[in-house]
């Protein structure tokens, strides 16, 4: 909407609302004019060249004239109404849903009883709501369709684009595991690199978390990747394959260990500092006499934690 | 090899047919979609903090190899938990001996110049699947134990010495080494060594520091740092392998049982057959 200069669009043609923006309007109006005067002049001046041939030139300006004018008429309204084209383009897949599902309720309504009518919406309606994988299919691909808005809101409004004010094309879009990945071809006037600075402001426009971009051409910097992540997947429990390509019930093999049973502290021998009363007391240590290492058992006569602690800061 | 295999087994034990020329599942990726890392013709570092999930991945990569057909494992583990499960498959076992570590890597090391002679004669340059050779994956857990803990200065320096050899030469000759440790500073492993490693793995780190020092220096300040995962989120890592930048990926996760399954498994597979008890073992080792 354009709210700089209402006067001017809304103003003169009695009531319409503007819905294109004053910047592209303008430069919409002069591409129009130079597309007129361009088209009008080259086309006249070929069909003047070829009529010429078989009528007098002077008839055959005329001719020229006739031919030129209105087909440059024709490119100044196609040219004019470009900017409405693609809003309708944009909106191509939300009109023809629409539509198709507008004019199946009215079918079914003007064909059935109202009783068959609802049973068949309840059906077409609940089966996928309550199933959960095709309800969550409906949604992602739902969510496909408003991301790509969501990506064009981005650009028109905080992503600066070049003077004409063109929006990169947003191509098509599709769900992945976590969200969505859409792809654009962006016009003169931006590179990934500028769009990599504002990740979280397309995140935000998106209702995303995250926003990552790609190249999705080695050849074409301007064929860009957007994976839009919604979910997080990196928590989640991730299975090996090895496990299904084996047989469970293999028999065991295992080499013989020998297992150490110094299995605490004070079943191993201070190598260093060597105290005749080191070590716990006597009745805190298990099978003393069942070392492996060989390491001798704790001294018997010491009597107190006291004594141990003492003897350790020594 | 030691491995005590009961007599009477109730099923024929088939191989998988997994080569390791195939690419390694390894885990997913942050759109969900598989990741897999040819390990062959690259080494491969992991590190991070303690608990990140650095042995999960390792354990993964070792699975993968123990159930390929004509491969070999040499594993060191100081911890000797985390590759145990697989002693019995592999042709060397190194628990926390430092000097059984360097003889291990000296004979690798002649294994690798021989290969390369070998395949000079051939007119060639690089092992290839249908060479029948046998790839030789050493995997090193707990690097920093054996280049900074155990044994004298002289060894540690030896041990990394022979380690570089073996890393730089064995990449052509089929013979990749996986590495895990850490935190791989330059005071822990040479950085002459870490920077062999084309592969990167970066579980959770605590600082953007220690996530340049595994992925390389500059990827922090793009965005690509490990300290930004979340640390109950185990076997979560940034993997810098094809592609060229760092991609977030989950390790897929085995459990003991499975370790150990796996292990039983590639084990009975690998097993000289019960059937002709008269063949020597030398006899077959020699075959192999």
């Amino acid at each position: 909407m354009s709210k700089s200069s209402p006067r001017r669009f809304a103003g003169r043609s009695t009531g319409t609302v503007t819905v294109i923006e004053a910047k592209v309007h303008r430069s919409s109006a002069r591409n129009a004019r130079m597309a007129f005067i361009l088209t009008a002049v080259i086309v006249g001046l070929l069909a003047a060249v070829v009529a010429a041939s078989s009528i007098h030139p002077i008839l055959a300006v005329i001719v020229g004239a006739l031919i030129g004018v209105p087909t440059g008429g024709l490119v100044w309204l196609l040219v004019r109404i470009w900017p409405v084209i693609r809003l309708l383009w944009w909106w191509t897949p939300e009109t023809i849903l629409g539509v198709v599902l507008l004019t199946a309720w009215v079918q079914l309504a003007n064909h059935t009883p109202t009783v068959v009518t609802l049973i068949v919406v309840a059906l077409v309606v609940g089966v996928p709501a309550a199933i959960r994988p095709v309800r969550r299919q409906v949604v992602a691909w739902g969510w496909c369709l408003v991301v790509r808005h969501r990506l064009r809101v981005c650009f028109a409004q905080f992503i600066i684009a070049n003077q004409s004010g063109s929006l990169p094309l947003i191509l098509w879009a599709r769900p992945t595991p976590v969200g969505e990945r859409v792809w654009v071809y962006l016009r003169p006037g931006l590179s990934a690199k500028d769009l990599e600075g504002r990740l979280d402001k397309i995140a935000v426009t998106c209702h995303a978390s995250t926003v990552l971009i790609e190249r999705a051409s080695e050849n074409n910097a301007a064929y860009l990747r957007f994976d839009i992540k919604r979910r997080e997947v990196l928590t989640a429990h991730v299975g090996s394959p090895l496990v299904d390509v084996i047989d469970p019930t293999a028999p065991v093999s295992a080499s013989p260990l020998t297992v150490p049973t110094a299995l605490d502290l004070p079943d191993i021998d201070m190598p260093t500092v060597t105290l005749p009363t080191q070590g716990k007391p006597a009745g805190k240590k298990p099978a003393a006499t069942t070392t492996a290492n060989g390491s001798k058992p704790a001294a018997s006569s010491a009597s107190s934690v006291e004594d141990d602690d003492t003897s350790d800061w020594i | 090899m030691t491995t005590t295999i009961p007599t009477t087994a109730e099923a024929v034990p088939v191989g998988p047919g997994l080569s390791m020329f195939d690419p390694i599942f390894i885990g997913i990726d942050e759109f969900g979609q598989p990741v897999y890392l040819d390990v062959i013709y690259r080494n491969l570092l992991t590190a991070g903090e303690p608990g990140g999930g650095k042995s999960g991945l390792i354990n993964n990569i070792c699975g993968h190899a123990a159930l390929c057909d004509n491969t070999r494992l040499v594993l060191f583990d100081a911890k000797l938990v985390e590759l145990g499960p697989w002693r019995d498959l592999a042709d060397a076992f190194i628990g926390p001996d430092i000097d059984q570590g360097i003889d291990v890597l000296r004979r690798l090391l002649v294994v690798a110049t021989n290969r390369y002679a070998w395949l000079l004669a051939n007119r060639r340059r690089k092992l290839a699947d249908g060479d029948g050779m046998s790839v030789i994956v050493t995997i090193i857990d707990e690097l920093a134990m054996f280049s900074t803990v155990l044994g004298t200065k002289a060894q540690q320096e030896e041990f990394s010495t022979l380690l570089r050899g073996l890393v730089s030469l064995g990449r052509a000759c089929g013979m990749p080494v996986v590495a895990a440790t850490q935190r791989p500073s330059w005071d822990i492993i040479p950085a002459s060594l870490r920077d062999l490693f084309g592969y990167r793995a970066a579980f959770r780190c605590t600082s953007l520091n220690s996530s340049n020092i595994i992925l390389g220096q500059g990827w922090a300040e793009q965005g690509y740092t490990a300290s930004d995962i979340s640390p109950t989120n185990q076997g979560a890592a940034y993997l810098l392998a094809e592609g060229g930048v760092p991609r977030r990926i989950k390790a897929a996760y085995l459990t003991d049982t499975d370790i150990y399954n796996i292990a039983d498994y590639a084990a009975w597979t690998r097993r000289p057959t019960i059937s002709t008890p008269t063949v020597n073992p030398t006899e077959w080792e020699m075959a192999a």
